[in-house]
């Protein structure tokens, strides 16, 4: 009670000052008034009984004093009034201001921007209920070399049901579409089989109708699937009487049965369909469900267990399984990880690297604005000499510093949450797809408050400098030497340390910037072993309708014919898998005549029609290239790659040699006669090395799925109705899966790196930018302060070139040092950004040579310019100016 | 640590102006009059010194204040003790005649 009243009476004081004023003389007023008539009363003259009132109460304005000090706000509105002045001070300097709170701002705003990236993504949890139960499964295999890899679904179910840790488990396959018939239109749509408890794992439910159920893992009736709200809304006009409802998707009828809401993503993975897996229990026991690995595994962990003791568990039950099914896993190791960890492993470093970078940024522009307050102590060292000379405290004159650093720093702050909140967006838009595995990056109150604390943190930081300048002067001395080059000697030693810091800095910024444009600039000109410009890729679907081998291969003959008599195409094939886009599959294989354990593991497929070489520039090294004559029913074909080649059969000719896919070969394995070598694809994207590979000719093997690669002669884009017509023509229920040109897919393998390179690209060039002011900006102040110098010297017959060496030999000094420290930095911050470098040594020595010494050139440029113009000044003038 | 003269006066004056309030709530001179009246011109107070004073135990949530017409037609702010402030009167009573008796004791055994 009483301190509310406490609190209320000051809060009164505060915002009511005039009216606790006017109070406070009114009742003084009074006193006086009543004490005067008192004193008349007794006899006293009416002008003597006012004065010996007066004299009674004491000091009138040493009361109002204490009263004002006892009211407890004293030091707020003495902020607000160090506020006040600091804003008027900050007016009268506009460019200076201006240039500071520029400075910050980017500063600031950068921070802001990766920051709110690194909470998406780091900090914030992950949207589901209890997200630190939630784990993903994954399979290792040292002899294949996966790591955390897809799961087979038999195994899935093993550990689903073996490990009593974990409440439940659930399974989805990473990616894959299928074509989907609304109204007879078919359409594309992003399909991602679930096993039924998929929701009820993650902790969420469907916006409308109900969530699969755990029994729709199995085959039932019919098969469902949920949908997601954008299509919903974009395909079924957001129609409520669609659940319920069965539409076809790739020729199957499936049942909607809910809708999800738009809130709800899964690592960022976009999905219009969530189709129930619906297995055939009978599948379970054949030997392909254990052996084909397709399913991401994630398990929600029984309150109470932690993720060490389930991994403990659960690897019993890996190695149970290693020895109850040996064919399929007798080396397959499993890996427990918790989700979040999972999902963020790959952006995790970039992103802590991409702070720092800012964090080092915004150092530098700290030092900027040190350096400009510096500048602007000095011009006032006079009056503050002469204050403190007068009887203001030191406490007093620092307090006032402070808040004018702080109160530039709020302004910074506030200009550099516009520039970030734009740039969050920016950053946001700009990331290569799915780069940042969250849905939303945002500003929320975290970040808010990271940069309210980062703001008051910097004005702290650049508001010491000349903090513990100032304070230490001795007004006497100041007041002394009139002339201010005693001084300018101090304030030398402090904008110099200030500038060797911010070039160190922007030298550390500059070097890793410049090892990720090297290790860029490497991949870009990496051979990806084809030519991808004009070529485009278009991804077909086919329906169950197509049930054979041999429907599906007429199709695609029918549709390579047709293409290819399109006008502008000068060549088109098939293949499943496009180039950058991975492998079809992996699988064992053994030479014919080698010993049994000597297989090979990890051999990519690709099938590929007779075309595919050609249409892609891919160079035959020895041998032939598929013809018609391979097909069903003649001699088993294939064609490898040179790594196949060169590691399998050193020294040898592979031409001739049989291979067959088997671990170990049995009756029924199909030995195919190696007819061809061709030259390496980078498969994966540029920056994996090409990995073993044999293609198969569609003539002998065939998929549902293939991509057609077209050769353009002109623009690709032209292309495009064309094919989609001949597809038309051909089956008008096919909806083209993926159409891209094949240079975006080579550039998309590694568009993360660029996106991270460009940013880090910008933050240092900015960080050496505000070191290049700096530099420029001491050795401006350096100038000026010698033009009086320089305009004697040049009486006496000095050269300009000699007066300029002055100043740039300075510089020189500065700027070196800076580079020297920063080197040292640099050698020790780079091994940070190894696992951003391709082909690029940490210490690569070209860039550790060329980086500081433009920056040596560029920082000499920034001393000599003000140099120049000092040294120019006509003699007479600057001594009449004196 | 002994409390220093001026302590003494303000504890001091803090006392007296709760006493006087204790009878009636009243206005800052009048409670001036009151105290020369009964310290019988003893304690020679500023009597400005009144108003940080009351300010002090305002904000301790002693007193309590509002404005009202005096008798002869006057605006004043009355000061008045609240129930907390009753309570430290009765404690800080205790206190100063404990205080007294020590000094008191001190000074009869020297």
């Amino acid at each position: 009670m009483g301190t509310w009243r406490s609190v209320a009476l000051r809060l009164r004081a505060l915002f009511r000052r005039g009216a606790t004023e006017r109070e406070l003389d009114d009742e003084i007023r009074l006193h006086l008034d009543l004490e005067t008539e008192r004193l008349r009363a007794q006899g006293v003259p009416s002008a003597d009984a006012r004065r010996r009132a007066l004299l009674a109460f004491g000091g009138v304005e040493q009361v109002k004093e204490a009263h004002r000090d006892g009211r407890g706000v004293r030091w707020i509105e003495d902020a607000i009034a160090d506020a006040r002045f600091a804003l008027r001070t900050l007016r009268h300097n506009p460019v200076l201001s201006g240039a500071a709170i520029i400075t910050l701002a980017l500063g600031i705003g950068a921070n802001t921007a990766i920051f709110s990236a690194v909470n998406a993504v780091i900090l914030r949890p992950l949207p589901f209920p209890h997200p630190e139960r939630l784990v993903m499964l994954s399979e290792d295999n040292p002899e294949k070399g996966w790591h955390r890899e897809t799961a087979a679904p038999a195994n899935y179910l093993d550990w689903k049901e073996r490990v009593r840790a974990f409440e439940d488990v659930a399974a989805y396959t990473p990616g894959g579409g299928a074509t989907l018939a609304i109204r007879g239109t078919p359409r594309r749509a992003r399909v991602r089989s679930v096993t039924g408890n998929y929701f009820a794992v993650l902790g969420v439910r469907p916006e409308l109708g109900r969530p699969l159920e755990a029994g729709e893992t199995w085959k039932g009736g019919t098969d469902v699937a949920v949908i997601s709200h954008e299509l919903w809304q974009d395909a079924f006009g957001a129609d409520t009487a669609i659940l319920g409802s069965t539409v076809p998707l790739d020729g199957t009828p499936t049942q909607i049965v809910g809708v999800m809401s738009r809130s709800f993503s899964f690592a960022a993975d976009s999905v219009d369909v969530w189709r129930a897996t619906g297995w055939d229990p009978q599948v379970r026991a054949q030997v392909f469900f254990r052996r084909a690995h397709y399913m991401r595994v994630v398990a929600r962990l029984k309150p109470g267990a932690t993720p060490e003791a389930a991994d403990a568990e659960f690897q019993t039950v890996v190695r149970q399984l290693q020895v109850e099914y040996p064919a399929t896993n007798k080396v397959m190791g499993a890996d427990l990880v918790p989700l979040h960890e999972f999902l963020i492993g790959d952006v995790r470093r970039p992103l802590l690297i991409l702070q720092a970078a800012v964090g080092l940024l915004l150092l530098i522009a700290c030092g900027n604005v040190a350096n400009l307050l510096l500048a602007q102590a000095l011009g006032r060292e006079r009056e503050a000499a002469l204050r403190l000379a007068l009887g203001a405290g030191r406490a007093r004159l620092a307090r006032q510093a402070i808040t004018e650093s702080l109160t530039l720093s709020s302004l910074g702050g506030l200009t550099g949450l516009v520039l970030g909140w734009w740039g969050t967006r920016a950053l946001a838009a700009l990331q290569p797809g799915g780069m940042l595995p969250v849905a939303s990056v945002r500003m929320d109150l975290r970040v808010l408050g990271a940069i309210f604390v980062l703001t008051t943190a910097t004005g702290l930081l650049f508001g010491l400098a000349p903090l513990l300048w100032s304070t230490r002067r001795v007004p006497a001395e100041v007041l002394k030497e009139g002339d201010r080059a005693g001084t300018g000697q101090r304030l030398r030693r402090w904008a110099d340390t200030l500038v060797v810091g911010e070039v160190a800095l922007a030298l550390v910024l500059t070097v890793g910037a410049g090892l990720l444009v090297r290790s860029f600039w490497r991949l870009e000109h990496v051979e990806p072993g084809l030519d991808a410009r004009g070529v485009l890729a278009v991804g077909i679907d086919l329906p169950a309708g197509y049930d054979s081998a041999a429907t599906q291969r007429a199709f695609f003959d029918g549709l390579r014919e047709r293409v290819r008599a399109l006008p502008g195409v000068a060549d088109a094939a098939v293949a499943i898998v496009p180039p950058f886009g991975g492998v079809g599959y992996t699988s064992d294989f053994h030479v014919a005549g080698r010993p049994a354990n000597d297989y090979g593991t990890e051999v990519g497929h690709d099938y590929v029609s007779m075309e595919y070489f050609r249409t892609l520039h891919v160079p035959l090294l020895a041998g032939r290239f598929f013809t018609v004559a391979d097909r069903t029913g003649s001699v088993p074909v294939t064609i490898i790659n040179a790594v196949l080649a060169r590691k399998y059969f050193p020294g040898q000719d592979p031409v001739g040699r049989r291979i067959t896919f088997d671990k170990f070969p049995d009756s029924t394995s199909v030995w195919r006669t190696i007819v061809g070598v061709v030259g390496d694809v980078r498969q994966t994207g540029l920056e994996i090395e090409p990995q073993i590979e044999a293609y198969e000719p569609l003539g002998q093997q065939v998929n549902s799925y293939m991509t057609l690669l077209v050769r353009a002669q002109g623009s690709i884009a032209a292309l495009v109705p064309g094919v989609r017509s001949v597809v038309a023509q051909l089956d008008p229920s096919l909806a083209l899966a993926q159409v891209q040109s094949l240079e975006r897919l080579q550039a998309r393998s590694i568009a993360g790196r660029r996106f991270i390179m460009t940013l880090l690209v910008a933050f240092a060039g900015t960080g050496v930018l505000l070191a290049l002011v700096g530099v420029y900006g001491v050795m401006a102040q350096l100038s000026r302060r010698r033009t009086r110098e320089m305009g004697i010297r040049r009486a006496l017959g000095a050269r300009a070139s000699q007066l300029q060496w002055l100043v740039v030999r300075h510089g020189l000094q500065v700027v070196v040092t800076g580079l020297g420290l920063g080197l040292a930095g640099a050698l020790l911050a780079t091994r940070a950004i190894r696992v951003l470098l391709y082909e690029v040594p940490p210490r690569d020595p070209a860039t550790f040579l060329t980086v500081p010494a433009a920056l040596a050139c560029t920082a000499l440029i920034a001393s000599w310019l003000p140099a120049v113009r000092a040294s120019r000044a006509e003699p007479m003038e600057v001594l009449r100016a004196e | 640590m002994p409390p220093t003269p001026s302590d003494v006066l303000r504890g001091t004056l803090d006392l007296l102006i709760l006493k006087t309030l204790a009878l009636e709530p009243m206005h800052g001179w009048g409670i001036s009059q009151r105290i020369e009246q009964v310290s019988r011109g003893v304690l020679d107070v500023n009597q400005g010194s009144l108003y940080p004073a009351l300010q002090r135990l305002e904000l301790k949530g002693w007193i309590d204040s509002e404005w009202r017409t005096s008798a002869h037609n006057r605006r004043a702010k009355y000061y008045r003790l609240t129930a907390q402030g009753r309570r430290a009167l009765g404690a800080e009573t205790d206190n100063w005649r404990r205080y007294v008796a020590v000094v008191e004791d001190i000074l009869g055994t020297a």
